[in-house]
């Protein structure tokens, strides 16, 4: 399970709201496109996805606020499954 | 030995809000990829009002048969801030900035925005151009000149600033600019001489410039 965070934003930017979120949980989502915005006061940041794979769970809803270093959401990685771990039947 | 960053510079001219989006859009993904330097977008637009996911009801006055009849369309914009009129007569400047390349700190690229515009103003007007705490934006007396919303996608910026510079003023009665009791002005206003738009753009691309620390290609 990878955790998706917010990062800091700036100095004195101490919060944001969640403005919108890209995907809805149980979305298979890609790395490194878009998956929440964020909205400071004259701002929106756009936090990407870390690693591809599906959104499991949304730890902070639209309009809520947010601080850096919070948990946003949690990813269940994809597995990369190579020809020698395939399962023998 | 310091060098400056490279940003091409590209004055669209006139052109419509959602036009001028997707021109914002298509050099951001190619900044973001990093296969173009920062870009700085001058236009002006027709008259719209756009408005950000966060707009309150409250801050659109007119109804619509009023915005109708000034033939004033809405846009709901993917940036940050509140409502905000856009027409003929204001210089609008999108930079699409690689944060990366300089700091992660969207604090501090708000108050250079403003920094571009008090130089500008203060340089080559003689015009008292101030911050007020708490808010974002530039005032010239009791009067706000600018209004300011961004928009980031791994760390580079799009979206920008907008400058009154002989704006229809009536306009902004439409809305609660910035979501704020506030008046506007424009830099006409002040002056009884004409100013002209073309020059006010120039020195504030300049400005942008020094500010930066950019040295601008024009594209």
């Amino acid at each position: 399970m990878i955790k998706v965070y917010l990062p800091e934003l700036g100095e004195n930017i101490t919060k944001a709201t969640i403005s919108y979120w890209y995907q809805d949980e149980g979305a298979s989502v890609i790395e490194g496109n878009d998956l929440v915005e964020v909205a400071t006061d004259k701002a929106t940041f756009n936090v990407p996805a870390p690693c591809s794979g599906t959104l499991v769970e949304i730890l902070a809803h639209e309009a809520d606020t947010v601080h850096p270093g919070d948990v946003l959401a949690v990813i269940e990685e994809d597995t990369v499954t190579g020809e020698g771990d395939e399962p023998e039947v | 030995m310091y060098t400056l960053h490279e940003c091409r510079y590209l004055d669209a001219g006139f052109l419509d809000y959602p036009q001028a989006l997707s021109l914002q859009k298509r050099i951001l993904n190619s900044v973001i990829d990093g296969e173009a330097s920062h870009t700085l977008i001058s236009c002006q637009h027709p008259h719209i009002i756009t408005l950000s996911r966060r707009t309150r009801k409250e801050s659109i006055l007119a109804g619509q048969q009023e915005l109708e009849k000034c033939n004033v369309g809405i846009y709901c914009a993917d940036r940050g801030g509140d409502a905000t009129y856009h027409g003929p007569g204001q210089i609008v400047l999108y930079p699409i900035f690689d944060l990366r390349k300089k700091e992660k700190d969207l604090h501090l690229y708000l108050r250079r925005l403003e920094e571009t515009v008090i130089c500008a103003l203060r340089d080559n007007f003689g015009l008292n151009a101030y911050r007020k705490s708490g808010f974002t934006g530039v005032w010239v007396g009791p009067y706000k000149v600018v209004s300011i919303g961004i928009g980031v996608r791994h760390w580079v910026t799009y979206h920008g600033l907008a400058l009154n510079v002989k704006t229809d003023k009536s306009f902004f009665s439409l809305i609660k600019p910035c979501g704020l009791d506030v008046k506007m002005a424009s830099i006409n206003d002040f002056f009884d001489d004409d100013v002209s738009i073309e020059s006010v753009r120039d020195m504030l691309v300049k400005s942008f410039c020094e500010v930066f620390e950019l040295r601008m290609t024009e594209v």
